[in-house]
């Protein structure tokens, strides 16, 4: 199954990851950065297994993160 | 009635530590910079987070400048809660001001008894504007697109109708005399939005402009000639040739742009603009000694110049060329490693390149800002010697304590 892996200390707190799939993604109203729900934190990095048949939707979030910080594999 | 004659202020940029040493030490009146990412220089700027205020504000108010944080980008309901911590924080260590284009920042602000600065974001172009806007604030920033006698219009009438901000002190002005221009009014771009969700106006612009163009016939995609392939690349804006005639519009502060830029770029335009102010007041503006700050100014980071549009220019001046024309280039040679206090020697790593006896040198850290410098003389692994190369440890004369972690480059011509 794909990996979506977000590092999150990057984010700009735009939003459009949220806008994209509101289900794998929450905006923190702690710090205004996109959480990835139910994602496995390491460090900074959060980790969330995506069922491959999301894929266009992964890829779209992948390409539309403004600061690149949204990456699967 | 009328405003008592102040000297006019100049405030500097400052995206990183070692600008606002850089910024004192050239002798700003002011610095901005902007922490997280709630302004305009997210992408572009190293950034500072919400614990460098406190050291920022510092060293700062231990010269006697003032710190302004920029916090105008757009803000989304999700942001208001950083966006409090941050304005907190803020107060807690003394901040002179917040430059801020949206209401919810000016409500905080009020809240907390924050003076409030209205960015250029906010695209201030007639004194309507500003009465409305004085309701909020002290200052405004004015659109950068307005002439010189639009501007004088504006302070005249603040002066004339005696319009005062919210702390009861009449209102000023600011306007920028130096940086980047924007293709868009006054940085309300949607082009990288448009192009690649980037939004500008939350700081992520990815500088569509700044590339060259070419224009198709959609029907027969024959393209079209034009004389300048980057189209939509603006001119830096350079007013030192002018800066009597901006000074004259009676504005209070003169901005240079310039978060995302080196120290050397924030050291030599706020020295050369620091200046100029001084000349103009003395009296001693003259033709030769603006030739020499032109020459400095070429030096550093640019696009080429021009006097923006305060001179009543219907249309912008285009670049012709990717990046910057700055005359110097800096190549960056090696890491600082201690500092001999007692006969004032620094000691260095070369991580790359090469250094020879006589080279100029800068050196850039948070403690001194940049300096610049002859290596002479030069010793090379505790050895007079000519060069020095990758590997070798350094040891030369610094007027300034060298910190681990500072970073040397060697000057050289751009186009060497």
């Amino acid at each position: 199954m794909p990996k979506l892996i977000q590092y999150r200390d990057k984010c700009i707190g735009c939003g459009i990851c949220h806008q994209l799939q509101p289900a794998w993604w929450r905006m923190s109203k702690r710090d205004g950065k996109a959480t990835l729900v139910k994602g496995e934190k390491k460090n900074q990095t959060y980790v969330r297994e995506i069922p491959l048949i999301e894929e266009e939707l992964i890829r779209r979030v992948v390409r539309d993160c403004p600061v690149h910080i949204i990456k699967w594999v | 009635m009328t405003k008592s004659k102040t000297k006019v202020k100049l405030l500097a940029p400052a995206g990183s530590m070692d600008c606002v040493t850089a910024a004192i030490n050239a002798g700003a009146d002011a610095i901005y910079f902007g922490v997280e990412q709630l302004n305009m220089r997210t992408r572009s700027s190293g950034g500072f987070s919400i614990g460098d205020i406190k050291e920022v504000v510092r060293i700062c108010h231990a010269s006697g400048v003032k710190a302004y944080l920029t916090l105008n980008t757009i803000m989304y309901d999700h942001d208001l809660r950083l966006l409090q911590l941050i304005l907190k924080e803020a107060r807690e260590q003394g901040i002179d001001a917040v430059i801020a284009a949206d209401v919810s920042v000016f409500q905080q602000c009020m809240a907390l008894g924050i003076p409030v600065h209205v960015s250029t974001q906010a695209n201030i172009s007639n004194l309507a504007a500003v009465e409305f806007y004085a309701r909020f604030s002290d200052l405004v920033v004015l659109a950068r697109e307005l002439t010189f006698q639009q501007i004088a219009h504006i302070t005249s009438e603040i002066k004339r109708k005696d319009i005062r901000g919210v702390s009861g002190e009449p209102m000023q002005v600011e306007i920028f005399v130096h940086g980047a221009l924007c293709m868009a009014v006054s940085g309300k771009c949607y082009l990288s939005l448009h192009s690649q969700w980037a939004s500008a106006n939350r700081g992520a612009c990815v500088q569509n402009c700044r590339r060259p163009y070419k224009v198709a016939d959609a029907e027969t995609g024959e393209e079209l000639l034009i004389d300048n392939e980057y189209i939509m690349s603006p001119k830096d804006l350079c007013t030192i040739g002018i800066l009597d005639q901006v000074i004259e519009t009676g504005v209070d502060v003169l901005k240079i742009e310039g978060r995302s830029k080196g120290a050397d770029y924030v050291f030599e335009t706020t020295s050369c603009y620091k200046e100029a102010i001084a000349s103009i007041e003395a009296g001693t503006y003259t033709p030769d000694k603006k030739t020499v700050w032109l020459n400095r100014l070429n030096a550093v980071y640019n696009r080429g110049f021009w006097e923006g549009y305060y001179a009543g220019h219907s249309t912008g001046e285009w670049t012709s060329t990717p990046g910057s024309s700055a005359t110097e280039k800096k190549i960056y040679v090696a890491k600082g490693v201690k500092y001999y206090g007692k006969i004032g020697v620094g000691e260095f790593d070369i991580e790359t390149g090469s250094l020879e006896q006589g080279d100029i040198v800068m050196l850039i850290g948070n403690a001194h800002g940049m300096v610049k410098m002859k290596l002479e003389p030069l010793m090379v692994n505790g050895q007079p010697s000519e060069k020095a190369k990758k590997g070798d440890k350094i040891t030369i004369p610094v007027a300034t304590k060298v910190a681990p972690g500072d970073k040397l480059y060697k000057i050289t011509e751009a186009n060497a």
